[in-house]
Parts: C-alpha cells; structure tokens; sequence
C-alpha cells in the first residue's frame, strides 16, 4: 500500500464512522480542491453516492467560476446541495471586505451558524488538513466545538488509534476531519491519480494562479505558470511560500492595520 | 516514496526539540522559508546563521501553542520520509502526548545523560509500551555535558535496560548523541569513536513500515452495512487478508457464509489486507451488523468473552473506583463493562500503590467485565483487536489486552 | 562628563528582561509612564521627550500625514543647553525623512498589495540597512569630543511592526542592540538608555505598549518617570554632577 492508498483507507473509514455516529451530518464544500477531495472520497465510501447534504457557504463575493463548477458537480454526482448564505444581512449593514473581520463574521460564520440551526447538523465534514496553517496543526479528526463554535483546543479528550469521540454534548457539534493527515501535495497527487475535476482557476492564466480560493476581494493570485496538475505537482515541491499566503483574511492582520491607523503609519 | 511516522518522547528538558531541530538541519529539510528571515537578518547585521537560531525559532513556534506543523516536520532520508507526530513533553499535555504516539510506527526516546531516568521517560515509556510500539530507538543525549564519556553512557544503558525490561520493551538501538552538537544524528563522530554502533538515521532507516497485520489471521470489525441498491457489509480490515469465495464466520452470532465479491467504490477486487476500507458483499443473506467481528473459518478464531485482563491508562481526573459502569470500545464494538481492579500503579515512578481507585496518570492491571460478550484478541496477537479505550462523556482511559489471554473463554 | 542617550524605538521592557540584555538593563532600569498621552505615537513621544511638554495636541493637529515631518524648535530641547552635541536620527529633531517616509510606504504596501513575502523582504532590508548607517556614525561620534550624544535606532520598532511574533528575529535585534549599549558604557560616560513605548504582539504582528523603557549607568533611581521628566532629568542630575 503507498501512502495516497494509506489515506485513502483512512479517510474512508473516519467518514463511515461520521456516517455511522451521527444523526444528522453534513459537509461543508468550498468547490475547492480539498473539500472536492472530500467530496470524492464521500463518494468512494458510499459507492457513488453522497448519502447527505453538502453546504455551500455563499458569502456573495465567490469567482464566477467557482459559481459554475459547484453547479456543474452538483448536476455530475446528484449532490443535495443547501446553501448556507447571509450576505443580504451584510448588504443591508453595508459590511464588506473593507472590515475583514467583520465581513467574514457575518457572511461566513453566521451564515453557518443559521444553516446548523435549521438543518439541526450534529456533525460536519470538512476538508481541513493538519499543514495548512498553525493552529491546526492541534486537531483532531473528531472535534466537537460549542454552539458559538467555540475551540477549547488545550482541554481536548484523547484521541487514540481509531477510537473517536462520537458522543456529542447538547448544544455541540462535532467537527469530522478526515482529511487532517493529508498535505497539499497529497492533495495535488491524490487529484492526479484520481482524475479529479479541478476548478480552472487553480490552472495559471497570464503567470497567475489561485492556489487555494475564496472571496474575490480577498483572494489574491500567486505568480505561477502551472498550467496542468503536473506542473502544479512541481511547483509545490520546489515552492517556499506558505499555501494560505494569497488569502489576505488573516484576522490577526486585519487587527494589526487597524492599530497602525490609529498611531498614524498609514 | 514511503512515509513513516514517529514520535519522540522523554522527559521535559532532556532535549527533544533539539533533536527535532537537529534532524531537521542536518537532512536539509527546514523548508527555506521558515528560517529566510532569520537567515536574512543575520546576513545584513554580518552574523553567522547558527543552529541555535535555528532552534530558538523551532522552540518558539512549540511554545506559542503551533508547535512544528505538519508539513516542516518531514524529514527525508535517501530510504524515504519521515512525519515527526507532535508528543508535547509536558504532562499536563500528557492527553496531546498520547494522541501524538497512538498515530506513531517508531519512536525515539530521548534521555539526558547526566540526568538519567525521570518522571516522564518512565511515564512515556509506559505509554510506548501500552500502546505496542516495538521499533523503539534510545538516545542519551548531552554527551557532550558528561565529556563524552563511554562509562557514563554505560551505566545510564543499564539503568535504562533494567527498566525498560519490566515494561516489556526492548529497544533496538541505544545510541549516545550530543543533539546540540550534532554527534550521531546525521553523521558518526570523533567526539564518541568508543562507539561503533549506527547514527540515529542510520538506525531509524534499518526500520520497516509494519507488514506483518497481513501474515496474521483475517478480522473484519463490522463499520456498517448499506443497503443503497444491494446489501454490502463494510469496514476496515484490522489484519489478515480477504478474496472472494473465502467461507466467513461471523461472530458473536456465529454464522457461516461465502464472500460473494469484495469491493471498493466503482471496481470489484480480488482480494484485500489489512489496512483496506472496503466492501463485502456475501452469498446468503445473513444477520450482521456494527460491532460483529468476522473471521475466515478455516483459519484461528478470535476469543469470545465477558471477561478481560488487562493493562490500563487512566487519563481523566476523575478517579475511577470500582462499581462504576464504563463504555468499553473496541474495534467497532461497543459495550458497557465494570473493572475488577488488581494493581494500581504510579506511572511516575512504576511503583505499585496500596489502593482500590485509579487515578489520573495512573497504570492499573484490571479484569474488565463486559454485560455482554466481546471478540477480542491478545494484544501481541492481532493489536487492532488487543487494544481498546474507557469511555465515560469523553475517553477516559486506554488499554491492552494482555498477552496471558482471557478468562472465561466460551469459544 | 558627556552624556550618551541611545534612543531605541520600542524597545520593549518584557523583552530586555527575557532576552537577559545585560547592557541595555545597566545598573538601574524601569519602565516610564507615558499614561498622559491618548495613544503612543512615535513623534509625540520623542517630541515631548526633547522638549519636556506634552506635544501631543500640537502634533496631532498636523494630521497623519504632515506629522511625520515635525521639527521641534531647538530652544525649547535640553539638546541646545549642550555645547557639542551629536544628535543621529531623532523624530522631531534631525530625522531622516526620506529613509522613514520609504518605511512608512512599504508597511502600507505591504497590507494593500498581494506580494507580501516580497515586501516585507524589501521592508526589513530597508530598515536593516539604515540601521547600519547608523550604527556606524554613532560609533564614529564616540570617538569625537561631543558632551552630548542622542542615537535614534528604529530598527526594533520598524521590523517589529510585521515580525514582533518571530521572537527568534527580535532576538536577534535586541543583542544588536545590546552590543551597541556595551560599546557605548564601556567608554565610562553617563549612559542613558531610553524608548519611545514598547511593543506587544497581535500574532506574528507588533503594535506599540502604553509605557516605554529607561536605564541608566548610574545607581540613580528614577522608579517609573514621565517621559516629559527626562529633559530635567538630564539638565539637572545628568548633565550638572559631570
């Protein structure tokens, strides 16, 4: 077994556990290509089928080409598709990517928060992997946050071999990671031999890629000429620059700038 | 190129980000970007860019709660890659430590060589112990504190010998390094030429990612069964190996039937090991579900019982006494069970302690015994089966089945 | 009987005391009051430390912009009570402006524009080689018959601003800045060691604290000053027992 089947395995059995523990679960897919990933290891657990709801977050603010691909999946595989918006709210506040943090807030996180509300979800998959940014690095596959989706990430119960926690507290849900162990260049590999659909926008146009997505005015494009998965595959091994670099939601900068106009630096 | 994962534990302070830091300088494999700014700022003031920044700013990434992520914690060898899992030294993340080690195919345990055995190299030794690591590396570090000298690496060796022995653990290499230094990790050196043994690489190179599940008898733990357009029973194979047409029992019901077709999504395979998430479709139609176990008929059955002996970790701090009723999880099996508890241990100092509770960080020898029977095997047999955890709300403590098997063996 | 002042930009007393920086510590050291000022700004700061009033409203007035190019009048500073001085740097005095205003720009940049990594490079050089400059006429000055010596350093403040959580990296800076304190005690004259404000982290990011940081080579103990308190400080204790 090479490591790509290794994960797989893994992957597959974590989602049947989800499947298996919860209630009402769901899964949060960005149309990217880790929460695709997911999606098409969904489909590899339940031969073909994706047994439950798959959430869009729809902030208003998405590329075009991520509206089309999500519509051209959800037709290709027969996906239950809800999706999980709010920007009206914000519009009618007049919040945008101006306030970063406040427009992630409301366009995202409360935008979740509703959808977990109506649907009762009392789990979700996600896409999140273990290299993708610090923090995360202290996960694990199954993580129950509170109703305010709060982390008490340095209180978390023990997480040994294959036994989760699949017992979840009122007012909880639990957050299913079946892709932590995974890197990006697992990811990119695992697309390859799999043939995965991929979004164009991950292709570089004029020495430009994305290389992860999300809201237009925060989403910057790195300078690449991968134009095929292959030449991606290269680009990853050689590349010194952190993956989430091109999104500039960093909340920590957000706050940073906010405090260099108060002492008059910008 | 092959992966395997490790984990380095010890005593806090006897210097395991060190050597992470070491492993990682002397492979080359701090990604560029990590240290270009150190690098940078040392170059424009005319400083030397030495390993000790290096390791500051490893150390400072640990202590800000990120520790190393995942993707700087690989480091290649020509042999293959390996993935350093995060085993914080502290005990209070002693939970962390043993989450980190579970996930582990090899580990190293660090000791300092003036100091010699601590608190936390017997507790994490245990815990190597508890959870079957076999592919285990020594390494006295801080050589370069004791002047390198060859009696002081013996008696730390002995020592460590001794104790390691009454915890079942005998370790492959013990090597003298100087992970500051960098004698022994990458490279051999003159500092200790009395030692004629492999560097920490050269050892952890000579190790093999572990095969030997397939040898062992077959074992499905029943994950679910679907019936989307035909009935198709699946899980992941805990050892052995699968095809189609091999006669199957089914415990705990007892059941025979035939494999009809082994499957993964969208391709019918001929035969599957362990390791494998897959499905089985069988030729009759029979009564299973989560939590049944099964086995090919014509090769050893696993034991069917109520009644236990084990080895336990107990990780809450809510002491356990005897009476209370416990979930007991193992593989996909789920059951409710009490503990006769035999000896409490302090993981500390691997004394026995004179009392009837279990309490955090404690070790225990009990009898747990299930209200119903459970398939179950002798750790040093099939491990996925042998190993188990406590549950009360949250996971309160794991465990092995040890090897002197189980009362009450009603197969 | 000269007086050395190494004025360091956010020097940050939580970290002098960390990082153990026995020269910037010198004998006695504190941290000062600047609880009289609404935000700690950097022009103000240094301003009112020269002046010994509060010149927070006057340069405020200015707005964001013009501020940066305050110049205090001379008079009024304890630096005119000197005969020879040596004044390297200092906002509201003798600031490089062209150097600080190219700062400025590229911190803005670096939160405006895409190619962070490429920027902040830029930034650090920037302030990297300035610092260098710098460096390099203050210990040309303490070969030269001065009675008063004031050395700006920003590099602390400025490479802190988008690294203050890189502790590896202030590290690094702040023994820079140690080695300069230690060049200058070890010529036996008053030294003073003092900031502007200190400096906390959002993440890996580094935004002013409301006190700043003070030592002194002399068993004369400040407890905790107003920065407006300096300039008696030094006409009186520091300037007349030469």
């Amino acid at each position: 077994m090479d490591h790509l089947d290794a994960l797989e395995n893994e992957s597959i059995f974590i989602i049947r556990e989800a499947y298996r523990k919860f209630h009402k679960i769901g899964m949060l897919w960005s149309v990217g290509k880790d929460s695709t990933t997911l999606l098409w290891l969904v489909r590899k657990a339940f031969f073909g089928r994706v047994p439950f709801p798959v959430i869009y977050i729809d902030t208003g603010l998405h590329f075009k080409e991520m509206y089309e691909f999500r519509d051209w999946c959800v037709k290709k595989w027969n996906l239950n598709l809800i999706i999980s918006k709010n920007y009206e709210e914000a519009e009618k506040l007049g919040i945008g990517p101006k306030d970063k943090l406040k427009c992630c807030t409301i366009r995202k996180t409360e935008a979740l928060k509703k959808t977990i509300e109506e649907h009762k979800f009392d789990a979700l998959l996600l896409g999140i992997r273990r290299d993708e940014h610090g923090v995360r690095a202290k996960e694990r596959v199954f993580s129950p946050r509170n109703k305010d989706f709060y982390w008490d990430y340095k209180n978390q119960p023990p997480e040994l071999w294959d036994q989760f926690k699949t017992q979840k507290e009122s007012e909880q849900h639990i957050r299913v990671h079946p892709l932590l162990h995974w890197t990006e260049l697992d990811i990119w590999k695992y697309i390859k031999r799999e043939k995965l659909p991929v979004n164009p926008l991950y292709f570089a146009k004029n020495g430009k890629r994305y290389r992860s997505l999300g809201c237009m005015p925060c989403t910057k494009p790195i300078d690449s000429n991968a134009k095929t998965v292959d030449e991606i595959i290269e680009e990853i091994k050689t590349s010194k620059i952190a993956e989430r670099s091109g999104r500039a939601q960093d909340k920590e900068e957000a706050h940073a700038m906010q405090k260099l106009r108060a002492l008059g630096y910008m | 190129m092959e992966r395997l994962k490790i984990v380095i534990v010890g005593h806090v302070d006897h210097g395991k980000s060190t050597l992470i830091g070491r492993l990682f300088y002397d492979t080359d494999s701090l990604p560029e970007s990590k240290i270009k700014e150190i690098k940078e700022v040392c170059e424009a003031l005319g400083k030397e860019i030495e390993f000790g920044y290096v390791l500051d700013y490893l150390e400072e990434e640990r202590k800000q709660g990120v520790t190393i992520d995942t993707t700087q914690s690989f480091f290649k060898t020509q042999k293959r890659e390996y993935a350093i899992i995060d085993a914080p030294g502290h005990v209070e993340f002693l939970k962390n430590m043993i989450t980190g080690a579970s996930q582990a195919e090899a580990a190293i345990l660090i000791v300092d060589a003036k100091e010699g055995i601590k608190e936390q190299t017997r507790r994490h030794a245990y815990i190597l112990s508890m959870l079957g690591l076999k592919q285990v590396i020594v390494v006295i570090n801080k050589m370069d504190l004791v002047d390198y000298s060859k009696e002081r690496f013996q008696e730390v060796k002995k020592e460590l010998l001794e104790f390691l022995k009454t915890i079942s653990i005998e370790p492959k290499y013990i090597i003298p390094i100087s992970a500051k230094n960098g004698d022994f990790i990458a490279k051999k050196s003159e500092n200790l030429s009395w030692y004629d043994g492999p560097t920490v690489l050269e050892a952890l190179d000579s190790f093999e990612k572990i095969k030997e599940l397939d040898e062992k008898p077959f074992r499905l733990p029943v994950q679910d069964v679907y019936n989307f357009d035909k009935r198709v029973i699946v899980g992941r194979i805990a050892s052995g190996v699968i095809s189609k047409g091999d006669e199957i029992k089914i415990y705990p019901s007892g059941e025979v039937t035939k494999i009809k077709s082994v499957e993964k999504y969208g391709r019918e395979i001929d035969k599957a090991s362990a390791g494998e998430s897959i499905g089985l479709t069988t030729e009759d139609k029979v009564f299973v579900d989560r939590g049944d176990i099964i086995s090919k008929k014509d090769e050893k059955q696993p034991i069917v019982t109520k009644e236990i002996n084990a080895h336990i970790f107990w990780m809450d701090k809510e002491p356990y006494k005897e009476g209370e009723r416990l979930l007991f999880k193992c593989a996909t099996q789920e059951v409710m069970c009490e503990m006769k508890i035999k000896r409490v241990i302090d993981s500390a100092t691997l004394e026995t302690l004179d009392k009837k509770i279990i309490e955090n960080r404690n070790v225990a020898d009990v009898v747990i015994k299930t209200e119903k029977p459970v398939v179950v095997e002798s750790f040093n047999e099939i491990p996925p089966l042998g190993r188990f955890v406590l549950q009360r709300q949250d996971t309160c403590a794991g465990g092995i089945i040890t090897g002197d098997g189980c009362d009450n063996n009603s197969n | 009987m000269a007086v050395i002042i190494i004025a360091i930009d956010a020097l940050e007393y939580n970290l002098v005391e960390e990082f153990d920086c026995k020269n910037l510590k010198q004998e006695v050291y504190g941290k000062t009051d600047i609880s009289e000022f609404s935000q700690p700004r950097t022009m103000v700061l240094w301003s009112s430390f020269l002046t010994g009033k509060n010149k927070e409203k006057e340069i405020l007035s200015l707005g964001d912009k013009e501020m940066w190019h305050y110049r205090v009048n001379v008079n009024e500073t304890f630096v005119s009570k000197f005969k020879n001085p040596k004044v390297i740097d200092l906002p509201g005095f003798s600031y490089d402006l062209e150097q600080h205003d190219k700062e400025r720009i590229l911190l803005k940049k670096f939160f405006e524009e895409e190619d962070k990594e490429k920027i902040k490079e830029e930034y650090n050089k920037l302030a990297l080689e300035h610092h260098k400059k710098i460096k390099k006429e203050f210990e040309k000055a303490l070969k030269e018959n001065h009675d008063l010596i004031i050395a700006y350093f920003s590099v602390v403040d400025v490479i802190g601003h988008l690294n203050f959580g890189n502790k590896t990296l202030m590290k690094i800076l702040y023994k820079e800045m140690d080695e300069i304190a230690r060049k200058a005690r070890e010529l036996g004259k008053t030294v003073l060691v003092i900031s502007d404000h200190g400096m906390k982290a959002i993440g890996k990011f580094g935004d002013h604290s409301d006190y700043g940081f003070w030592s002194l080579n002399r068993k004369i103990d400040l407890g905790k000053p107003k920065l407006t308190e300096f300039k008696d400080i030094i006409l009186k204790k520091l300037k007349e027992d030469n």
